[in-house]
């Protein structure tokens, strides 16, 4: 719009030059501003509140009366045994989960690569467990597992072993929170990674045979160093997707069975909207928020570096 | 598919020759079973638990309350659809997950081509630190933010309206579109905006007529993204929305199950029919979707 009153006046090609770098810097700043109104007045506000209200004590029935405590709300968790299971539960959640997703998607890119009939069918098809909504894959689940006329259990039953509704029991809810979260990811990690192993040109593989390389020593010194890139950026996102999920477990266990598969959102969430702790909810979201930009900075750098 | 072509290979020549076509020079038969083998594993697994809820919404109440896993023909039906798609809640639910998904998703795309535009093309102060913070806010937890993001929406009387709920998840998908429409403009090369600025086409025109029709892969692909966030979120509706007027598929599930009963039957079907518009649009938009994952969506970062 201001382009056009850059020909009618007689200037220099400098003047004109600079009036142009202004007005587009103008028209590159109203473009972008939307998104970062709405970013920042939905996002950023409330995360700089929520940083906020980390050191007071505030309470949901009554938020205008905020009351500064300091540190108390971090030292509270340091005598708190809720928090530190869910902690670990999170961070065990978490390291299992993504490494069994990176591996078992490793398998399966390997398989969806080659050329076989119905690959194609193969690639789109196992994509449909990622586009499902949470609560139905944990609608899935426990439907799978009740006692009686659940799928899992009527086998189990066939097969003479012990039958009961799963998700209650301690010792298995936890290992079937992470079965979820591997079902629900690992095609997203097989095609991307399956993507990456495409874009190796072939000419490399036929050069190592020749080299006298085996199947093996062409994985290890041809396929991962080059997929390490795409695999870098999975396992972030999936870390950060994982460590701050709260859907699966709090729709599937809700934390239970006694506390067995709580992890730091459905504690933080229990804390804030059910025992209206609001401060302490939010010190807890600030430690989640610590450690997630911590393992985001060590893991590029890490990364990087080689 | 292999089994299929190797049965009828005496009556028809032609399948043989078709399925060789297809295999590359190197697939040795030991290794197409092993394949197989591996890709019947994995989706067995993935597929298995979907393909059944599909079977047992086709199947009467008796079979499903029963200790058998297979139906018999006469098991058959499509009662459990029938009564769900009456279920009058459930029309309203699914029709506010219609008007709040694609909302969201027309207000996403919006916003995003026009940030991906300028941070594609223009040289501003800021802009690195623009795309990073919009990569940043994907770290954030979302717990630490919806206690502030409560109060704040209700300060703002968004509570319970669709405005509020789409405003919400437009948020949640803006920097993710932004990211991938940013990789799809930064492929377009700069000299075509040159060309068209020398033909007296302003800043809009140009991404009007030129970067938006050159990059339909990457705005599909956006926009199926941000439909799916905003179609599947539980969490945020679960917050904002405090009547049926609002509530939408995932959180109205619900309705089938009380306190201590939950109808299996009626919530396997509605949980299906909640999948239908995410599973076919994923069909027109999956070839995009691999391709982009292999260079647009990675290519930013």
């Amino acid at each position: 719009m201001a382009t056009q009153d850059i020909s009618s006046s007689p200037l220099s090609p400098y003047v004109a030059e600079f009036k142009r770098f202004v007005s587009d810097t103008w028209l590159g700043y109203a473009m972008v501003l939307p998104a970062v109104i709405m970013l920042g007045a939905i996002i950023v506000y409330p995360t700089l509140r929520g940083i906020q209200l980390a050191f007071f004590e505030v309470s949901l029935l009554n938020p205008d009366q905020m009351t500064f405590v300091g540190l108390s709300n971090f030292g509270q968790m340091l005598s708190d045994a809720t928090f530190k299971s869910a902690l670990w539960h999170t961070v065990l959640l978490t390291a299992v989960a993504v490494s069994l997703q990176y591996l078992l998607g490793l398998g399966l890119a390997l398989a969806l690569k080659e050329k076989v009939p119905g690959a194609g069918f193969f690639r789109s098809a196992s994509m449909i467990t990622w586009v499902l909504p949470g609560i139905v894959m944990v609608i899935i689940f426990r439907f799978l597992v009740q006692p009686d006329f659940g799928p899992a259990n009527i086998v189990l039953a066939k097969l003479g072993l012990e039958t009961t509704y799963w998700f209650g029991r301690p010792g298995v809810a936890f290992p079937l929170i992470v079965v979820m979260h591997v079902w629900r990811n690992v095609p997203f990690y097989a095609i991307a990674l399956m993507a990456a192993m495409k874009s190796i040109p072939e000419t490399q593989y036929e050069a190592a045979r020749l080299d006298g390389a085996g199947p093996l020593q062409a994985f290890r010194y041809i396929t991962l160093p080059q997929i390490s890139y795409v695999s870098m950026i999975m396992i972030v996102l999936h870390v950060i997707f994982t460590f701050n999920n709260f859907d699966i477990v709090y729709l599937s266990t809700g934390g239970g069975p006694l506390g067995n598969t709580e992890v730091m959102s459905t504690y933080i969430y229990k804390q804030a909207f059910e025992q209206y702790a609001l401060g302490y909810g939010a010190s807890m979201a600030l430690v989640m928020l610590i450690i997630m930009m911590a393992f985001t900075v060590v893991y590029v750098r890490l990364e990087a570096r080689d | 598919m292999a089994t299929d072509s190797s049965t009828h290979s005496s009556s028809d020549r032609s399948l043989i020759q078709r399925f060789d076509a297809w295999l590359s020079d190197d697939m040795s038969p030991r290794r197409l079973v092993g394949v197989y083998a591996v890709l019947s594993l994995y989706f067995a697994f993935l597929l298995l638990p979907v393909g059944y809820m599909l079977l047992v919404t086709f199947t009467s109440q008796e079979f499903l309350y029963s200790p058998q896993l297979i139906p018999s023909l006469g098991d058959l039906t499509v009662e459990n659809y029938l009564t769900v798609l009456q279920t009058g809640a459930f029309q309203g639910y699914f029709v506010n997950s219609v008007v709040i998904a694609v909302s969201t998703t027309t207000l996403t795309l919006v916003v995003g081509t026009l940030a991906a535009y300028s941070l594609s093309r223009f040289e501003f102060p800021g802009r690195q630190s623009i795309l990073l913070s919009f990569l940043a806010t994907q770290m954030l937890p979302l717990v630490l933010i919806l206690i502030p993001f409560f109060l704040l929406m209700f300060s703002l009387n968004l509570i319970d309206s669709y405005l509020g709920i789409v405003i919400a998840h437009s948020v949640g998908g803006i920097p993710l579109g932004t990211w991938l429409l940013k990789g799809y403009f930064d492929d377009i090369p700069a000299s075509l905006d040159e060309a068209a600025k020398m033909d007296g086409c302003s800043r809009l025109d140009i991404l009007w007529r030129i970067i938006v029709p050159l990059s339909l892969p990457g705005i599909a692909v956006a926009g199926f993204y941000t439909f799916i966030l905003s179609w599947n979120d539980y969490l945020l509706v679960s917050i904002l929305s405090q009547t049926a007027a609002t509530r939408t598929l995932p959180f109205g599930l619900q309705l089938f199950q009380s306190q201590n009963t939950v109808a299996w039957e009626l919530l396997l079907t509605a949980a299906t029919i909640t999948i239908v518009p995410v599973v076919v649009l994923f069909a027109f938009v999956q070839s995009y979707i691999v391709e982009g994952l292999a260079s647009g969506g990675m290519k930013g970062m």
